[in-house]
């Protein structure tokens, strides 16, 4: 297998005259990414995870550590003999060169001949939907279609690893949306192995076969998405996903009880005592009714509800339990039934619960 | 107002150049000028044709100008690029000592310098040569060229070779394929200060060359100091000409590369102008 | 290692050539206008030059009539480019684009005039037997040659003042009119509603914005007119000349001894240069007028 590894790699990054970053720190981050797999970095602006990207594509050395893609060691190796390539923010056309030269430039420089890359070129351009673009210079094309041509410039010479750096941030929320579809889609046709960097969840959670989560300069979590969000390592974490129900208490003698007492529960065999936090997902959480029949083993909490939120296509109430506010997701027609000041019972199951340390 | 404006600008057009221009014209071509005639008592090529006959020594004394202006452009661009990169691009302790050394033949004239080294010169066998001329035109040309690159690189985002090495370009294929389109407009815009510089040198020439290095203005200086009217005219139509011509090549080279590439670079090119013009009248 | 001293290895070419070309020629003159001479075997230190530069009632004629000249043609320059300037401006306000450019081009053309043709012309316009004066004598303002007045190799520097007038009028211009450019058309129309005429519009708004990068640019031709050498060599008058042309006779006419008096005011000149040329940076970056302003 070819992956590209990232072993032990630490960093201090310093501002530069071009580059007006604020000085933070890489700390030892190992990282493996499989060949064909689409990985990617969520993490906050400033968090190092374009650092990290750059420090994979050789444009920054690292202080420490190694690069290895298969079983070979690119630390030394400069950028351009790495058969990498990469995607940034900005489209950075060469303003003098046409689409089709600016697409096959990649195959040029690994000197392939003249008519056999603008063919290549083309065909890629019909790829990512520009047929007939291709004699047009950057300045007459739209930032989407631009971004397009650097993405089939990228492309095009079979890159063994293909870096992307936020590349559709510029871009307007619709085309955004039509560009993950396309690069969704070509990943998947040519089954190449993409890093990809992002602050956006939405659009890591949708195009990631993996994601790694980081924040000042550590790399805090690595999984599918589905496991980050379902067990999320820390409270972090799930804050940064989103998950607003976290509370803190104590696991003893089998019972989890919150720091206030208005929240207590079995706990299931094993789970060792101490602090903790217990992250309730919103849908996990359920408001009973008359219509829904409440399990037997599930988890009650009284508490009456502050107020209904809707929020894109789903209701959910904020119910308010000893000093917790819980986030909680409504079926269709329950909001109708809710109104501030009335007592509820929601409840979950505990096989949604989840307990981290920190 | 518009009127107005329209009538300054005529008047200001006939006075700065349409008068003067006619007037060297009219007495390149004139014989036995009289005072107090408005014209001349009959015209005659004679001027034009000493001017432009082989023994005059014209055709060689503009081959030596433009031989000059091209080593020394040529030798300011290759000096001049890794320095505004370098201006441009790195954080450099002691900047503005570079800077006051590179940009002080602006302010100091430089036949000062020449005066100083002119000994030195001589010792060494660098006077009468061509050589010895280059090195002489190249300090009061080389900061504007300077100029001119620092103002092509300070638009030039360090992104784009990222961008290009990405793609697997070397150093010199980065350099060539990225970098030199960028600064072009920028060295066209030096290249035309450093040559209209070199051309118009009358007294740098004439120290270093001791008179035998007959450039243009060294050929032509007899002439306009008191000799034949009609031959100085017809030298200093010669000898603007080519100044304007040398400027016109280099702008029309630069519009058929940018209409056959096609470019963007509107500001480089623009800011380089602008720049390249604006510190010293010439 | 390479990293660190890169920058300092692609500056050393440039600078270096500067270095040993100018200022090696500089401090070569600097040691021989003090009598460090080992080429005729002096070798001692000492300041005579200066001091008979100090006692020397021809440099201080020479340096008036420079000061005097540079502060002419400067300020002549100056009204003739302002004129020019805003003439072109409103030109362009008018809503004639095209022409304003053509125009704007038209009169760049001076600027590319090398300064001995330039030179040669106010000889040919204003000599007294020159254009001019033919044609006031066929008007009949003249009778005689000599009515004309002495323009041309005048004691006073009129044939100077008048060749850098018309060749830095339009420099002054280029300086000035991008930032004319500047004054959006909405202004215009703004002014115009508070009742401001075209007078008052030149006035209250064109002027001051003009204003500082036009008084660098007449402070700029002050500088280069202070030590230029070609037009004063053929435009002048042997006694007094301006100072670059003072130290040329003392240099190649005289005999060695003259020399270190001559390299001593090239030092003087240069320092008085350095020292305008400091104030123009000063105010330029204070004002920001080579930068733009937002």
């Amino acid at each position: 297998m070819k992956e590209l590894r990232l072993d032990q790699i630490e960093k201090t990054y310093s501002k530069t005259a071009a580059n007006k970053t604020e000085s933070f720190g890489l700390r030892s981050i190992d990282l493996t990414i499989r060949e064909g797999e689409f990985f990617s970095l969520l993490g906050p602006s400033g968090c190092g995870k374009t650092t990290l990207l750059k420090l994979a594509a050789g444009l920054l050395e690292p202080d420490s550590g190694k690069v290895w893609y298969g079983n070979s060691d690119l630390t030394a190796t400069p950028p351009e003999a790495r058969r990498f390539s990469m995607v940034f923010q900005q489209p950075l056309l060469f303003p003098h060169m046409t689409v089709a030269d600016n697409t096959a430039f990649g195959l040029k420089m690994q000197k392939v001949g003249k008519k056999e890359r603008l063919e290549k070129a083309e065909a890629m351009l019909d790829g990512v939907g520009l047929k007939g673009f291709y004699h047009r210079f950057p300045d007459e094309l739209s930032g989407g279609q631009q971004q397009r041509v650097a993405l089939a410039r990228a492309l095009v010479a079979n890159p063994r690893v293909l870096l992307m750096d936020e590349p559709f941030s510029a871009l307007d929320p619709g085309l955004r949306e039509e560009m993950r579809e396309l690069l969704g889609r070509i990943q998947k046709e040519l089954g190449v192995t993409i890093l990809f960097v992002t602050h956006d969840r939405d659009e890591a959670f949708e195009l990631s076969d993996r994601i790694g989560i980081m924040r000042d300069g550590r790399l805090l979590q690595v999984g599918a998405g589905t496991e980050l969000y379902e067990k999320p390592v820390s409270t972090e974490i799930a804050a940064f996903l989103g998950i607003k129900n976290i509370i803190l208490g104590n696991i003893g003698e089998g019972r989890f009880v919150s720091a206030d007492g208005a929240i207590t529960m079995d706990v299931k065999n094993g789970e060792p005592e101490g602090e903790r936090f217990l992250i309730l997902r919103p849908e996990a959480l359920q408001v009973a009714d008359g219509n829904i029949q409440v399990p037997g083993d599930a988890i009650r909490i009284k508490g009456h509800v502050l107020k209904v939120k809707f929020l894109q296509g789903f209701y959910t109430a904020i119910v308010q339990a000893g000093n917790h506010e819980l986030e909680c997701q409504l079926f269709r027609g329950q909001s109708e039934q809710l109104e501030a000041g009335q007592q509820v019972e929601v409840f979950f199951s505990q096989c949604d619960v989840r307990f981290v340390m920190e | 107002m518009k009127k107005i404006s329209f009538w300054i600008l005529l008047l200001l057009s006939l006075l700065l150049i349409g008068i003067p221009f006619f007037a060297l014209i009219l007495t390149s071509v004139s014989v036995g000028w009289q005072w107090p005639n408005l014209l001349p008592d009959s015209l005659s090529f004679r001027s034009w044709d000493y001017v432009l006959r082989g023994s005059s020594g014209t055709w060689r004394a503009i081959g030596i100008s433009l031989l000059i202006a091209f080593i020394v452009t040529i030798v300011n661009i290759v000096l001049a690029v890794p320095a505004a990169n370098a201006l441009v691009r790195y954080r450099i302790k002691g900047k503005w000592l570079a800077e006051a050394i590179l940009f002080a033949p602006i302010i100091i004239p430089p036949f000062v310098s020449v005066m100083g080294i002119h000994l030195t010169f001589l010792r060494l066998g660098l006077t009468e040569t061509v050589l010895g001329v280059v090195l002489a035109h190249l300090s009061p040309t080389l900061p504007y060229m300077v100029r001119a690159l620092i103002t092509s690189y300070s638009t030039l985002s360090v992104d784009w070779e990222d961008q290009a090495r990405m793609l697997g370009a070397g150093p010199f294929q980065r350099f060539y394929a990225v970098v030199l389109p960028h600064l072009l407009p920028g060295i066209a815009a030096g290249a035309s200060l450093s040559i209209l510089i070199s051309l118009s040198q009358y007294l740098i020439t004439f120290i270093i060359g001791s008179g035998q290095v007959v450039t243009l203005p060294v050929l032509l200086f007899p002439f306009i100091s008191g000799g034949d009217p009609a031959v100085a005219s017809a030298y200093s139509i010669l000898f603007a000409g080519m100044a304007i011509l040398a400027l016109l090549g280099m702008d029309l080279s630069l519009k058929s590369y940018y209409r056959r590439k096609k470019s963007v670079s509107v500001n480089g090119r623009g800011a380089g102008n602008d720049e390249g013009t604006s510190f010293r009248p010439n | 290692m390479w990293q660190k001293s890169k920058p300092y290895l692609l500056l050393l070419p440039a600078t270096g050539t500067i270095v040993l070309l100018f200022f090696g020629g500089l401090f070569d003159g600097l040691l021989k206008s003090m009598g460090y001479f080992p080429a005729i075997g002096e070798v001692g230190f000492s300041f005579d030059a200066y001091t008979d530069l100090w006692n020397s009632s021809s440099f201080w004629s020479s340096l008036g009539l420079t000061f005097r000249v540079a502060f002419l043609s400067s300020i002549i320059s100056g009204l003739l480019g302002g004129v020019l300037a805003i003439s072109l401006f409103m030109l362009h306000n008018s809503g004639k684009n095209k022409g304003a450019g053509l125009w704007h081009r038209v009169f760049q053309l001076p600027l590319t005039i090398p300064h001995l043709v330039g030179a040669y012309v106010i000889v040919l316009l204003f000599m007294q037997s020159g254009l001019f004066s033919k044609l006031f004598a066929s008007m009949g303002l003249i009778d005689t040659i000599s009515d004309f007045p002495v323009l041309v190799n005048d004691p006073f520097g009129w044939g100077i003042i008048l060749t850098y007038a018309w060749k830095e009028a339009p420099f002054v211009s280029l300086m000035v009119y991008p930032v004319l450019m500047r004054i959006h058309g909405s202004w215009r129309d703004a002014s115009r509603v508070f009742g401001a005429n075209n007078r008052q519009f030149i006035r209250e708004i064109a002027l001051p914005v003009m204003m500082p990068s036009w008084t660098i640019a007449v402070f700029i031709v002050f500088v280069f007119t202070f030590s230029a050498f070609e037009v004063p060599f053929l435009l002048g008058v042997t006694y007094p000349n301006m100072l670059s042309v003072h130290s040329y006779q003392l240099y190649t006419s005289g005999t060695l001894a003259d020399r270190p008096e001559a390299l001593a005011i090239n030092l003087v000149l240069s320092g008085l240069t350095v020292i305008l040329g400091l104030i123009v940076y000063y105010f330029s970056k204070r004002w920001n007028v080579l930068k733009g302003w937002q």
